[in-house]
């Protein structure tokens, strides 16, 4: 006879013959003492009201890519016009599940990554190692409090979280399989919880590389280090990593520490495996984002290549190979063909490597791929000749000499960039033209592949746009990881109220409509206004990059905390959670929301309350897709660049539907029509004047006071003046009482209200007697969730 | 119509998608000549421009556009080109809200537009192709409205478009001054 216990209190008395398997001692939780909320670990159908509600207002937008779908046997259909095809969905089904699969990737990349750091984790420091993220951190893992209900104490804890998360993941990719859903609402709702899940994944991620690998604990003043193209002593061996996984590129600055040659040697890396890097150790150094893999391989510069996960060509070997740079592939997820040498001696892997006998091997001991990488990047730099980088004068010429201007190029590169006219003006000796280009080429290469006359157009580009290239290098400062609670407590009254105007995470990859500089020109604007600004990702190392006329960067010349007027770096992609945990913890730190498995309060209070709005100015990969939609589950904008229409998708409301624009007012027990503000959770912009005038617009929140309102006015007001050139359309929508005016506009403004809108005003008094959407009441208490309205006026 | 197709031999060249992997099924649009876009904007009981990013670039276009409004055919203006029109006294129907946002009203059936009549022909000028072109796929599957492109990239997804003027700047802008010169006053 077995007894398993699973979970609770057994009295067992008496028993004979019987043997008991305990599957987990569960120990009290004495000092967490809030009850838990409605939704722990919630299944795909707990949070579906909340996500339709939000559906509601903020109805679906979809671009389709392709008129067809072609996903299963029975098509290819036609399902143009919003037709069904053969199994009986629809065009904006099929387009809703494609979202929902895209954010599966993305949930899949950061929970897979999660795991696979975990189980390395707590095998090397086992899983009773305590999860301390530093003095000023009490609220340590609020996704996972939030979402799961749960208050990881140990590494072992942050399984339960991943359990969770993997087990979603399962669930709503199962849905996208032929023959499950057939409402497009209800495949927003599954990518919205999987994109949930998602940030779960990024949080034990990044907590269990926190805690094992002494990343830096939310200190405001990491060290900066240096990013960009033109890092790297060329006199020195150089190992590039490239990825999002740093468990196999921090064996090697171990290795080297640990040999006295950390000072001998250049690792540099590319995407957010150099922001991990950087956390670990500062001697290390950011050469750039995703799309600068070709630039760096095609230059020559690594003497050895090590790959990890995530955003990495496809085609690195081939690109390694043609440079003779020897590639070593450490993650399961990309093993690029190689051969597994895990079991065969260092000398050997080594000798096979610098023959020639393989390109590059697959590795993920993590100590021998150490070695392995510094001896053979010692002796490649040895044997290395010195080059022009990408091409020589006379290849230059040769090789611009063949364009035709055919245009085959300009037909499929991602941005239409002209590279027939560059060209054609480098024929004539001109090359401005072409080196013009650099700054926006993405270096994919698919213009050298359609060119009939096989010009190297990336060397092409980047050996004329040299000089802009190499004086792309500045200074990041490192990933910090989470926001401190102290810095909550300080910020939280300021941003709920509005007098901090709101807050800007610039996130994700970069993939830009234009010239590099408008990133920093963007988050400058938010800067110098008083706007805390967040970043991570690709974003946080570009701005690294970018220098003004006295050679700082913004990390150079704004602090890095969380407070007004500062430059936040929380880290790589993972880190994100960050971003997504400071607005959680605003709602609990300041506004004392319980967290523990309270998703719907926690996010209703955001959307109305927390002036927080995502950017990313040049999405592309599928984990952009899920953190976006996972913030917007969580009530926070997201304003995108214009390749973010690609997502198909975009959820954005109607100013003229006054029947969606309510709230239930807790304090006068009433539903009140409200200003649409938000009136979107996710579009894209497509210039930088567009995108500065949007951010300042999508902080505005239902719950502002007089104080905040006026103030973001005043930026909303000032900021399209400045940019489009007129007052936005809209303002006169978000005026509650002429408290909410700029005082420097106050008189013209109610000129304008009263003239051009009807409203009545006493001008004895100032004052606006009709028009408004709604007054200002001071105790305004607003949600849009039954639950929660009942909830607060039970009491 | 079909006459009034761009064919081969004629001065404009042939129409090429502005994106190769940009493959169709359905339709694609008719490669048209200025006098058509012309003719349909006349016929059209409330036409409206649209104007995006390169009116920021190039003032050929902001004068294009000032001679729409001065025929009588509203803007709604995006991503800050409502700045250079303004300058040269248009008064947009809107300068705030994004194409996106533009393109999801539209599909409303409901909306009437900024001045309280739904909009039938939109004519579309000056935006960053691949932008432009998820709007107009939108618009292609979900709305009646008729899309015009008259940028310099054939578009696809719209109902009628310019074909490829790429190599010749000059060509399109006199496209577009015959597009203006066709266009009849508007009450």
């Amino acid at each position: 006879m077995v007894f398993e216990l699973k979970e609770g209190i057994f009295v067992l008395d008496e028993l004979k013959n019987v043997s008991i398997k305990i599957g987990k001692v569960i120990e009290e939780e004495e000092e967490w003492t809030e009850p838990i909320g409605p939704t722990p670990m919630p299944g795909i159908l707990e949070l579906r009201n909340w996500d339709r509600k939000l559906m509601e207002r903020y109805e679906p937008f979809y671009a389709p890519m392709s008129d067809y779908c072609n996903l299963c046997t029975m098509g290819p259909c036609d399902l143009s016009q919003n037709k069904k095809g053969a199994c009986g969905i629809d065009l904006k089904t099929t387009k809703a599940r494609l979202v929902t699969i895209a954010c599966c990737i993305g949930a899949a990349a950061h929970t897979a990554h999660a795991r696979h750091l975990l189980n390395h984790i707590i095998e090397e420091y086992g899983e009773d190692t305590p999860i301390d993220l530093g003095p000023n951190i009490n609220v340590e893992a609020p996704n996972i409090r939030l979402i799961c209900g749960i208050k990881p104490k140990t590494l072992g804890d942050l399984r339960a979280a991943l359990d969770w998360a993997e087990s979603e993941i399962v669930k709503v990719l199962h849905s996208t399989h032929i023959g499950n859903e057939e409402d497009y609402i209800d495949y927003e709702s599954k990518a919205m919880h999987v994109s949930m899940a998602d940030h779960v994944g990024m949080e034990v991620a990044d907590i269990a590389q926190m805690v094992a690998y002494n990343l830096p604990k939310a200190e405001p003043d990491t060290p900066l280090v240096d990013t960009g193209f033109g890092i790297v002593d060329r006199t020195k061996p150089v190992i590039v990593v490239v990825g999002h996984n740093v468990m196999y590129a921090r064996p090697v600055a171990d290795y080297l520490e640990e040999q006295g040659l950390i000072d001998q040697f250049e690792i540099a890396g590319l995407c957010c495996t150099a922001h991990d890097m950087v956390r670990y150790n500062a001697k290390a150094k950011i050469f750039g984002p995703i799309y600068y893999q070709l630039r760096v391989i095609r230059a020559g510069l690594p003497d050895v290549i090590i790959s990890d996960e995530q955003c990495i060509r496809a085609d690195l070997l081939s690109a390694c190979k043609s440079m003779g740079i020897p590639l070593i592939a450490t993650s399961d997820a990309a093993c690029r063909g190689l051969p597994n040498r895990n079991d065969d001696p260092v000398d050997e892997i080594i000798k096979d490597i610098l023959s020639g006998k393989t390109p590059g091997v697959f590795l993920d001991d993590g100590e021998k791929l150490a070695e392995v990488a510094v001896k053979v990047a010692q002796e490649i730099f040895k044997r290395k000749q010195k080059k022009e980088l990408f091409l020589t004068d006379e290849e230059l010429k040769e090789e611009v000499s063949k364009c035709t201007q055919c245009m085959n190029c300009v037909f499929t590169c991602p941005h239409n960039l002209r590279i027939d006219q560059g060209m054609k003006a480098g024929q004539d000796g001109d090359y401005s033209k072409l080196s013009a280009l650099e700054e926006v080429c993405i270096a994919c290469g698919k213009c050298e592949q359609v060119c009939p006359k096989n010009i190297r157009i990336i060397n092409v580009i980047m050996k004329t746009g040299y000089n802009s290239l190499v004086s792309k290098t500045g200074r990041t400062r490192v990933g910090r990881g989470p926001i401190q609670d102290t810095e909550i407590r300080n910020v939280g009254q300021p941003i709920v109220f509005g007098q901090i105007p709101g807050v800007i995470a610039a996130v994700g990859c970069i993939n830009y409509p234009d010239v590099m500089q408008d990133i920093r020109d963007i988050l400058e604007e938010f800067l110098k206004r008083r706007y805390i600004v967040v970043t991570s990702g690709c974003h946080a190392m570009d701005i690294g990059m970018l220098k003004d006329e006295d050679g700082q960067t913004l990390y150079e010349k704004y602090p890095g905390n969380f407070d007004a007027g500062c430059l936040v770096n929380t880290g790589s992609c993972v880190s994100n959670s960050h971003i997504a945990g400071a607005v959680i913890k605003i709602a609990n730190i300041f506004a004392m929301r319980p967290l523990r498995g309270n998703y719907e309060e926690i996010a209703d209070y955001t959307l109305n309350r927390v002036g927080a709005v995502g950017f990313s100015w040049g999405p592309y990969s599928h984990k952009a897709a899920s953190i976006a939609t996972g913030f917007n589950r969580l009530g926070v904008p997201v304003v995108v660049g214009p390749h973010g229409t690609k997502y198909r998708r975009a959820y954005i409301g109607k100013l003229w539907k006054s029947e969606k624009w309510w709230v239930y007012d807790i304090k006068s027990r009433q539903k009140v029509h409200i200003e649409p503000a938000p009136d979107v959770l996710i579009a894209a912009v497509e210039t930088k004047e567009e995108a500065i005038v949007q951010l300042a617009r999508l902080c505005i929140r239902p719950n502002d006071t007089s104080q905040g309102r006026q103030i973001k006015l005043t930026h909303y007001l000032e900021l399209s003046q400045k940019y489009l050139g007129a007052l936005p359309d809209d303002w006169h929508l978000y005026v509650r009482s002429e408290a909410d005016l700029p005082l420097k506009m106050k008189d013209s403004l109610l000129k304008i209200l009263e003239e051009e809108h009807g409203w009545k005003i006493d001008w004895d008094k100032k004052k606006i007697v009709e028009g408004a959407i709604r007054h200002f009441d001071a105790g305004f208490n607003p949600t849009i969730v039954e639950a929660v309205y009942e909830k607060y006026t039970k009491k | 119509m079909a006459s009034e197709k761009v064919s081969k031999g004629e001065k404009y060249p042939p129409p090429k998608r502005f994106q190769v992997a940009d493959i169709q099924v359905a339709r694609e649009a008719t490669a048209v000549k200025p006098e058509v876009v012309a003719k349909m904007l006349n016929k059209a009981k409330n036409p409206v421009l649209v104007t995006g990013k390169f009116l920021l670039r190039e003032p050929e276009l902001v004068d294009i556009a000032v001679k729409f409004y001065e025929k009588g055919i509203p803007i709604i203006a995006t991503g800050g080109s409502s700045k250079p029109l303004i300058e040269k006294g248009v008064k947009p129907l809107s300068v705030v809200y994004t194409l996106h946002q533009i393109t999801q009203y539209m599909l409303d059936p409901d909306w009437k537009g900024f001045n309280g009549t739904a909009y039938d022909t939109v004519v579309y000028l000056g935006f960053t192709p691949y932008y432009l072109s998820r709007m107009l796929s939108a618009m292609k599957h979900f709305s009646k409205i008729t899309t015009i492109s008259i940028d310099e990239f054939y578009h696809p997804h719209a109902r009628f478009s310019f074909t490829n003027l790429t190599k010749d700047k000059e060509l399109h802008y006199e496209m577009l001054r015959k597009v203006v010169e066709g266009l009849e006053e508007r009450k």
